[in-house]
């Protein structure tokens, strides 16, 4: 499943649970529910059988495919449903937009900044990318601009190696985002770190 | 791990994050070779903030972040004209930051390669060279330096001669916009030397063109940074999201593809999510194939039984369904093919097996049918007369089971069968050769008329095979094969032959009228019922025909022109033959009319029934009177007869696999047309010179 899909996928499901309460809906349906809109939405269409098939396996590992039978239709029928229930959750606004795009226009642009060799020695988009990606595991992707998440995320992967940039009037994440202050960067970036302590404790 | 990278973002961040470092990686061993390295490069920290989550976080990550192989992205190799906006293209980020002058031409010229592409205008034109001043870079550098008035040279040496001027310069004037590339760069004296060759070029901007070139062809960053420059109210988040890129919803892919990155398999920096962790048969595309496997074969089981319990209908669909589901699924095909073969359709049947044996070689239930279809199938050929195909697939069952005692035998009988047949058509072959006469006046108009044949032939040029060998004794196992192969074409060609009504008409008239005409015009189809004709009433002359038939089946087997006229002057001979030996002629003279008038009336009748009803009335007749000829005559038509009878019989099986191999031959197919057409006007003269000879007698 490519990136935006997943993004709209993540985002789905953050926003339902926003409304919804955790207790009163399966998340795991929700979330293979959520999964299947998204392939719809965003054009990558996934098949539900394939859904169910990975998400049992999820479950139960190494198990053999689900059988196709009278549990394997129901399971089928009760994702469509939760789609519709979605949908009416979020007022069937789902689509979305994403921080993607303008990540990667800011990587262009601050490609341009540097030293060529500088720029294919450090894996800066890959790290940005993936912080990116990462986020979406927690509600971080609902609750800021999208423009402020890639922007963040790019300054995280600059930071991370180190690099330096060429400063005139303006800070470059400045040009590239008029609104932005030093401190937002700092919430969001304290926010997508967390996400990361939250793994570090689940594992 | 990288050890510049590290070493890098520690110099950067400072003593904290080496600490921090120790703590967290200290089991891993990549680590520990570098640790050493870097408590060396620690300096003054230049950042004022202190960013201790931040430090935390790339400690903890750092065997992530560090690795080799974290660095997935390859770059583009080849630069693309930007034609269209796959992408919002924005000026480059210095103009919008507004950096210093100084630092901008220090970058410049810190990141200028041989190599690059620039653009400027001239500005004056010595002997030596060209001048220019740079307006920007193209061609993937990104900078704004317009301002910077960076002077550039281009020597005389490095400008292209256009071929029309003696002097290359006297092409440029001051003011013309050029494209360069760069060919050296000075980085103390800050001086570039310029050149308009290709060459100076590194493969991949091997397109860009060199040059004078015009405003339109300034790079889109370059107009757009102008726009900026002259309008200060615009920002660069406006003009990104204006840009027409910006809404392309393949963008994102776009850019990854541009950047390097793969979409399916992005970097996480989630130790759950690592590529490596997620097995290949946990993908969904692996589970959905076991479980269409598993549900095919249930699909198959029942199946079976409906096959066993007699619903061969229901079962068909069974195992149609099943192979939906999974189109190579051993078992369905097995299943399915025994089904066909039960049902009578051995052709798909052998098919359905030779797919599953494809699949899983070691299928012992589809080798086991398999080998039972083939031998049965080639039962029906041998009845057919189909010998050599025939023995193919014995031989074939026996190399896919040896132990298979039912192909060996048949094998055998049939190999016997096949000697038999060649030595009777040596005998007759033989016969042949012998009734060679010499010539006579009749036999030499009728070479000629063959001579004019082969004329129109070679006009026409139709393909020769090499197959002009000659002649009958050359005819071998070819002969056992073509024998039955005849008979079935000759019905073949009757019921088509059926099909041309009007034109028969015209093509009659014309061949009794004008005889010598003929030759050089028509060679149309002829009617198929000529031979019925034939048959009915002139026993001889039909058996005169049919061997003739034979012998142009044979050509037309061998796919040879060249034999063509060995063929007809055989057939030729034959009749000679038959006109000079005192075996019962009923009517010849009227032949020609009888089968004018036989043709018309039966022309109107399609039904290939009536003929094969009327041929097989004849067949009989013909056993009947097979007695009175001579012998060789007898010999011969008493076989031509039987293995007519047998093909007639059994080409209602054998009808259409032949027929697709009588299609498959339709290289002869035209000839075929035209055999019959040359054979009937020879006849009608042959008739002509026996009424003559008749008379003169």
């Amino acid at each position: 499943m490519r990136s935006v899909p997943m993004a709209t996928a993540c985002v789905l499901y953050h926003r339902f649970f926003q409304s919804a309460s955790l207790l009163v809906y399966e998340p795991y349906l929700v979330a293979m529910s959520a999964i299947y809109l998204a392939g719809k939405v965003e054009e990558q269409h996934l098949r539900t059988r394939d859904i169910i098939n990975v998400c049992h396996r999820y479950f139960h590992p190494e198990s053999e495919p689900m059988e196709l039978d009278g549990k394997f239709w129901e399971l089928r029928d009760s994702i469509v449903q939760c789609e519709l229930l979605i949908l009416r959750q979020l007022n069937f606004q789902v689509s979305f937009e994403h921080p993607h795009k303008y990540v990667l226009h800011y990587l262009l642009s601050v490609r341009s900044l540097l030293n060529r060799h500088a720029w294919s020695r450090t894996p800066i988009a890959e790290t940005a990318l993936a912080v990116l990606k990462d986020s979406y595991h927690g509600s971080v992707c609902v609750r800021h601009k999208p423009q402020h998440l890639a922007l963040t995320s790019l300054y995280l992967a600059l930071q991370t190696y180190g690099v330096q940039l060429p400063r005139g009037e303006l800070e470059w994440w400045q040009v590239v985002c008029a609104d932005i202050t030093k401190a937002q960067i700092e919430t969001i970036m304290s926010e997508l770190l967390q996400l990361y302590d939250m793994e570090a404790k689940c594992t | 791990m990288e050890r510049d990278l590290l070493r890098q973002s520690v110099s950067y961040h400072g003593e904290n994050l080496l600490l921090l470092l120790k703590c967290e990686q200290s089991e891993n061993p990549d680590f520990k070779c570098v640790a050493a390295d870097l408590s060396k490069t620690l300096s003054q920290r230049d950042v004022e903030e202190v960013s201790p989550v931040l430090e935390q976080f790339i400690a903890r990550k750092a065997d992530l972040l560090f690795a080799p192989s974290w660095k997935t992205s390859v770059p583009a190799d080849e630069w693309q004209e930007e034609t269209g906006e796959a992408y919002a293209i924005m000026p480059p980020l210095e103009q919008f930051m507004e950096v210093c002058f100084e630092e901008r031409r220090e970058l410049f010229y810190r990141d200028v390669e041989r190599g690059d592409v620039v653009i400027g205008r001239i500005n004056s034109v010595r002997d030596f060279g060209l001048f220019v001043t740079l307006l920007c870079t193209a061609g993937g550098l990104e900078r704004d330096i317009e301002d910077l008035e960076i002077k550039a040279l281009c020597p005389l040496r490095d400008v292209p001669s256009t071929g029309i001027h003696d002097d290359p310069l006297s092409y440029y004037q001051i003011g013309d916009l050029i494209q360069a590339g760069v060919k050296d760069i000075d980085r103390y004296h800050e001086k570039l030397t310029l050149s308009l060759f290709s060459s100076s070029l590194p493969p991949h901007l091997d397109k860009v063109k060199l040059g004078v070139i015009s405003k339109e062809d300034l790079p889109l960053h370059y107009t757009r940074g102008e726009k900026v420059a002259a309008d200060s109210s615009e920002t660069y988040e406006k003009l990104l999201e204006r840009s027409l890129g910006l809404s392309n919803p393949l963008n994102v892919d776009y850019l990854l593809g541009k950047l390097g990155i793969s979409d399916t398999q992005t970097p996480s920096l989630m130790r759950g999510l690592q590529s490596k962790h997620f097995k290949e048969d946990d993908f969904a595309t692996a589970i959905r194939k076991k479980q269409s496997v598993s549900w095919a074969l249930k699909c198959v089981k029942v199946g079976v039984e409906r096959f066993k319990s007699g619903r061969h209908v229901e079962a068909m669909n069974e195992y149609n369904k099943a192979l939906e589901i999974d189109t190579n699924n051993v078992e369905a095909l097995v299943a399915r093919g025994a089904l066909y073969a039960t049902k009578g359709s051995l052709m798909k049947a052998i098919e359905d097996f030779e797919l599953a044996l494809e699949n899983c070689p070691t299928h012992r239930n589809a080798k086991k049918y398999l080998c039972q279809t083939l031998v049965e199938r080639g039962g029906q050929l041998e009845e057919e007369e189909k010998l050599v195909t025939a023995e193919g697939l014995y031989k074939r069952a026996i190399v896919l089971d040896n132990t298979f005692q039912e192909a060996a035998e048949a094998l055998e009988k049939l190999q016997i069968h096949i000697q038999k047949s060649l030595k009777l058509k040596e005998q007759e072959a033989a016969k042949e050769q012998e009734n060679t006469k010499t010539v006579e006046t009749s036999a030499e108009k009728l070479r000629k008329i063959l001579k004019e044949e082969k004329r129109m032939k070679k006009k026409r040029k139709r393909s020769t095979s090499s197959s002009t060998s000659s002649d009958t004794s050359s005819t071998s196992s070819d002969d056992s094969s073509s024998t039955s192969r005849k008979k079935s074409k000759k019905r073949k060609r009757k019921r088509r032959r059926s099909s041309h009504g009007s034109k028969k008409h015209k093509r009659r008239v014309s061949s009794c009228s004008d005889k010598t005409a003929e030759d050089d015009k028509e060679w149309f189809p002829a009617p198929a019922n000529t031979f019925a004709s034939y048959i009915d009433q002139k026993q001889s002359i039909s058996k005169l025909i049919s061997e003739g038939e034979q012998s142009w089946e044979k050509s037309r087997c061998e796919d040879g022109r060249g034999r063509l006229d060995d063929a007809i002057e055989r057939s030729l001979e034959n009749l000679k033959h038959g006109a000079q030996s005192e075996a019962s002629r009923l009517g010849r003279p009227d032949v020609n009319g009888e089968v004018r008038d036989r043709h018309r009336t039966q022309s109107t009748s399609e039904c290939a029934r009536n003929r094969r009803d009327s041929s097989s009335s004849t067949q009989s007749e013909y056993s009947q009177k097979s007695d009175r000829y001579s012998k060789e005559f007898s010999a011969q038509g008493r076989k031509h007869s039987e293995s007519e009878r047998g093909g007639n019989e059994k080409m209602d099986r054998g009808e259409r696999s032949s027929r697709d191999q009588n299609d498959g031959r339709k290289s002869g197919g035209s000839q075929k047309k035209e055999i019959p057409s040359n054979l009937l006007d020879i006849f009608s003269r042959i008739a002509e010179f026996e009424k003559e000879k008749k008379l003169k007698k």
